[in-house]
């Protein structure tokens, strides 16, 4: 941040407190659980059939191309089938239909595990053979992350949670502290970090002194950070805790970051043997009568959890229902869709018609952009198609927080209008190359 | 259940354009309001009414405008006049706009601001130009002579401190500085607005606070108007220093004219300034560059508005200079950003140094003049009780200076034109203008040819009163007394 780039950032009003302070809801044992075969874009090859009887923590699935990534089955009973449809995040996948018998039959998916006396490589299978995906929204490979630990300084656990509405992960450390710790710490050794950090907002004060005192006597640090947004995203948090930029991975920038739940999920495969098969999510928005977070089981359906919560408050008609949090959740336009790993949220909001009115250039969506486009520019230019103007204001940097449409004064999608240069630029590229190769 | 899809994100802020702009509204009606305001009060209550009605014009002339067009576009006129903002436009244009300009040319230049500066552009958000600093720049290039005789004679008999600064080839010693800023009331009198000017462009102050107030509700950047005012202030101030006019002079060219009314209403309109952080850094140093290019080389009232619409014309071109990522781009940025504000800011200076006083070397002379010889005359007199006082009408020609002066007599306040001979420092012509002592005793002084004993006259001449209307002459030789010291630069 310089006088000539405006704060990049912004407050939001959280509405964190519809949820923060009431009990996680884990009674919801769904009679079906729909386990989605993909894994960030790839698909996952099922390793069960269909009649197979399998356990709370069986392995069922894995990813196998240039990442390895296993499945679990996230409670006992029979595979019944394999059903095709639409995920959180709006692509088509197939899902294994796992009826659930209700016993929670569980086997203990690893064999127990000493972070502390193991080498780094054994860590290192450790983590990848526990299937631990990024949690906090990516579902990316955590293995992957750590495979060349070259001067690393800073080893950062993200807490930061700065999609509104969402208490997730805050739920989820106020109830595992301890497999928090033991989870960064085994991170933090993979890492081979001169430093360690956790990073919260701060105005979670409770929370910073539990977590203060849970980190007493280890290296790992906890720092704090301003109550903006998109503080969460790793740019912004590499930026706030080093003042350092970087190109493309965090690496560059001497960091390495992972979500507080995927820390918490793999303290967990670490001290109990298991992995990730269950999810804290926020229930939360206008709409609902109860807001509150669930503790549900992968692949849970969201209607399921909607009923399990009350239901929507009488006289709703029309609701948009967001699988995540408001600014980066996708709207899925039926309630189908089921929890995936890295599920944090649903967050259900009265559909409010808006009035868009004509852009005043005001600049704003310009001056709180975190990659430091101008989003009004670029929709500008996407609509007179000039595509080398498009790339020059570096679209693709664009990670589609939301943050020029949240703070737009004339209401305009501009995120969206981003988005569609994007896609246009996109479009051009595989046109060009299919050309080449003729 | 219904499930609507929205591309994400669906959470908004609370801050609104129509908030924005009923924020502006607000502060601009207050403007009005105070102008009709003082304006009353000095010049009295049809002056203050004249103020709203020629809002009033403005206003309807604008919504008017827009109703039309959109009505003949087949559009839903209630819904496009609330969004097109015209109203805004129109109450800048009648605030920068002279009191005495006519109804009719306020009216026509608001339609051609509304139609040629905003609509055919494609109206709101697509414009060029400010509108209102377009219409206001054909109300005085078009409409120069439509204006109401009575008001000018009576609110513009003394020259606007831009029109007595450009007499004054906008520059003077640092003492004629001093004197020229009492002239119109003191600092205190700059910042309240005591003296005719555009109607709304007066009040330093109450500008300054709808300024605060707008950052407050972050409806405007505060970029844009912070570097133009340093801007101007800078390199005002340079020039001032090394051409021996001070400090005060930097002040001056801050708080008068248009400069406080532009930055905070004009130049923070979004749509016809750049986009960027950068990009409104340039245009701000160019605008601020600009206004005193031509403040002190144009014959133009005033620089601002003209500086508006030229950096208007570039804002194209600045967007396209500081494009690219903010942050992967921040130091080709910067650098554009500093290399032109520094090529713009010496080309200012550099058409600061060519500045010349106005007879600066004769009143010196006529000072030395009048301390090597001995004082006498009217220069011994004591003429407190009269309380003249002179306002500069015009000292375009140092041969001919003429100041509007009045002064206490027998009963009543007279008042006189007095024209000096600043070369030699003597009286031209003395005419009495307003005669307020007792008639048939006083008016014994105010003859032709008792007013000719005048002519010639220096500040150490003697003048004997007029048998029988002694309090009048004294009046008389008051308001010379003061004029020569005047013209002296005392």
């Amino acid at each position: 941040m310089s006088i000539l780039t405006g704060p990049m950032n912004h407050h939001l009003d959280g509405h964190k407190e519809l949820t923060k302070h009431k009990d996680v809801l884990k009674t919801i044992d769904p009679d079906q659980v729909f386990i989605p075969l993909v894994n960030g874009n790839a698909p996952c090859n099922a390793l069960v059939s269909v009649g197979d009887e399998v356990k709370v923590g069986t392995k069922i699935a894995e990813r196998n191309d240039h990442f390895y990534v296993p499945l679990f089955s996230p409670v006992s009973g029979t595979v019944t089938g394999v059903e095709k449809f639409m995920t959180a995040s709006m692509g088509q996948a197939q899902h294994l239909v796992i009826q659930n018998d209700h016993k929670h039959e569980a086997v203990r998916a690893f064999a127990p595990f000493d972070y502390e006396t193991a080498s780094w490589e054994e860590l290192l299978d450790f983590v990848r053979n526990s299937g631990m995906v990024g949690l906090g929204g990516a579902g990316f490979p955590t293995y992957v992350k750590y495979l060349k630990p070259e001067n690393v300084e800073l080893f950062v656990v993200n807490a930061v949670e700065c999609e509104p509405y969402l208490t997730a992960d805050y739920k989820n450390i106020e109830e595992n502290i301890g497999l928090l710790k033991t989870g960064t710490l085994a991170l933090f050794k993979l890492s081979k970090a001169a430093k360690g950090c956790v990073a919260i907002k701060e105005d979670k004060v409770e929370q910073i002194e539990e977590l203060k005192k849970a980190f007493a006597g280890t290296p790992i640090e906890i720092r704090t950070v301003p109550d903006l947004y998109p503080m969460g995203w790793e740019r912004t948090l590499v930026y706030q805790l080093t003042k350092k930029r970087y190109d493309k991975l965090p690496i560059e920038a001497g960091c390495i970051l992972n979500n507080a739940s995927t820390a918490i999920a793999l303290g967990n495969a670490i001290d109990n043997g298991m992995p990730i098969t269950h999810k804290y999510v926020t229930v939360s928005g206008d709409a609902l009568n109860n807001p509150q977070n669930v503790y549900v089981p992968v692949g849970t359906r969201a209607s399921v959890i909607i009923d399990a919560v009350g239901g929507y408050k009488e006289g709703t008609e029309n609701v948009l229902l967001i699988a995540g949090g408001p600014m980066m959740g996708k709207a899925i336009p039926n309630d189908k869709f089921v929890i995936m790993p890295q599920s944090n949220g649903l967050t259900v909001l009265n559909n409010k018609p808006k009035e868009e009115v004509k852009c005043l250039r005001c600049g704003r969506c310009t001056e709180t952009c975190p990659s430091g486009l101008q989003p009004v520019r670029i929709a500008m230019s996407a609509a007179i198609f000039d595509e080398e103007e498009i790339m020059k204001l570096s679209v693709m940097d664009c990670i589609e927080c939301g943050m020029c449409t949240w703070i737009c004064p004339s209401k305009i999608d501009v995120t969206e209008n981003v988005r569609r240069a994007k896609n246009f630029v996109r479009t051009r590229m595989a046109i060009r190359a299919k050309e080449a190769k003729k | 259940m219904k499930f609507t899809y929205k591309p994400s994100p669906n959470y908004r802020n609370t801050q609104s354009t129509g908030g924005i702009m009923f924020d502006l509204t607000m502060c601009l009606c207050a403007v009005v309001l105070f102008s009709a305001v003082y304006y009353s009060i000095a010049y009295g209550f049809a002056y203050g009414l004249r103020v709203i009605l020629m809002t009033l014009v403005s206003l309807i002339a604008a919504i008017g405008t827009e109703a039309v067009y959109f009505r003949m576009r087949g559009r839903e006129v209630k819904k496009e006049i609330l969004h097109s903002y015209g109203w805004v436009t129109a109450l800048i244009l009648t605030l920068i706009t002279r009191l005495d300009v006519s109804y009719y040319a306020l009216f026509v230049g608001t339609v051609v601001a509304i139609i040629i500066g905003k609509l055919v552009f494609g109206g709101f958000g697509q414009n060029i130009f400010n509108p209102a600093a377009f219409g206001e720049a054909l109300i005085m290039n078009s409409f120069s002579a439509s204006k109401s005789a009575q008001v000018t004679a009576d609110v513009f008999s003394g020259a606007t401190p831009m029109a007595a600064m450009n007499s004054n080839n906008w520059i003077l010693s640092s003492s004629a500085m001093g004197n020229f800023i009492k002239g119109f009331g003191g600092w205190g009198g700059l910042l309240v607005g005591s003296y005719p000017s555009v109607i709304g462009g007066s009040c330093a102050l109450l500008i300054l606070l709808c300024g605060v107030y707008l950052l407050w509700r972050k409806d405007i950047d505060w970029h844009l108007s912070v570097t133009y005012l340093i801007t101007v202030f800078c390199v005002s101030l340079v020039v001032g220093l090394i051409k021996g006019a001070g400090i005060n002079y930097a002040i001056f060219n801050v708080i008068s004219g248009g400069v406080l009314f532009g930055t905070v209403f004009m130049m923070t309109d979004p749509v016809t300034t750049p986009i960027t952080i950068p990009g409104r850094m340039v245009f701000a140093v160019g605008c601020a560059a600009l206004t005193l290019i031509l403040r002190w080389k144009s014959n133009l009232p005033d620089g601002v508005l003209f500086s508006i619409l030229l950096m208007n014309m570039l804002t194209p071109a600045i967007d396209k200079l500081v494009d690219g990522n903010q942050i992967k781009n921040q130091v080709q940025i910067r650098r554009k950003v500093v290399y032109t504000s520094i090529v713009v800011i010496l080309a200012a200076l550099g058409v600061g140094m060519t500045l010349d006083k106005v007879a600066a070397e004769t009143p010196a002379s006529s000072d030395a003049a009048a301390e090597t010889s001995e004082p006498a005359g009217m220069a011994l007199e004591d003429f407190s009780a009269n309380e003249a006082g002179c306002r500069v009408y015009s000292n375009v020609d140092d041969t001919a200076y003429v100041y509007h002066c009045s002064a206490k007599g027998f009963e009543g306040t007279n008042k006189a034109t007095i024209t000096v001979d600043a070369t030699k420092g003597t009286i031209t012509s003395v005419e009495v203008t307003d005669f307020g002592d007792t008639t048939g005793v006083g008016d014994a002084a105010t003859t032709a040819d008792e007013l000719k004993r005048y002519e010639n006259a220096t500040i150490n001449s003697s003048i004997d009163a007029t048998a029988g209307a002694t309090y009048t002459s004294a009046s008389i030789r008051a308001m010379a007394a003061k004029a020569l010291n005047m013209a002296a630069g005392k």
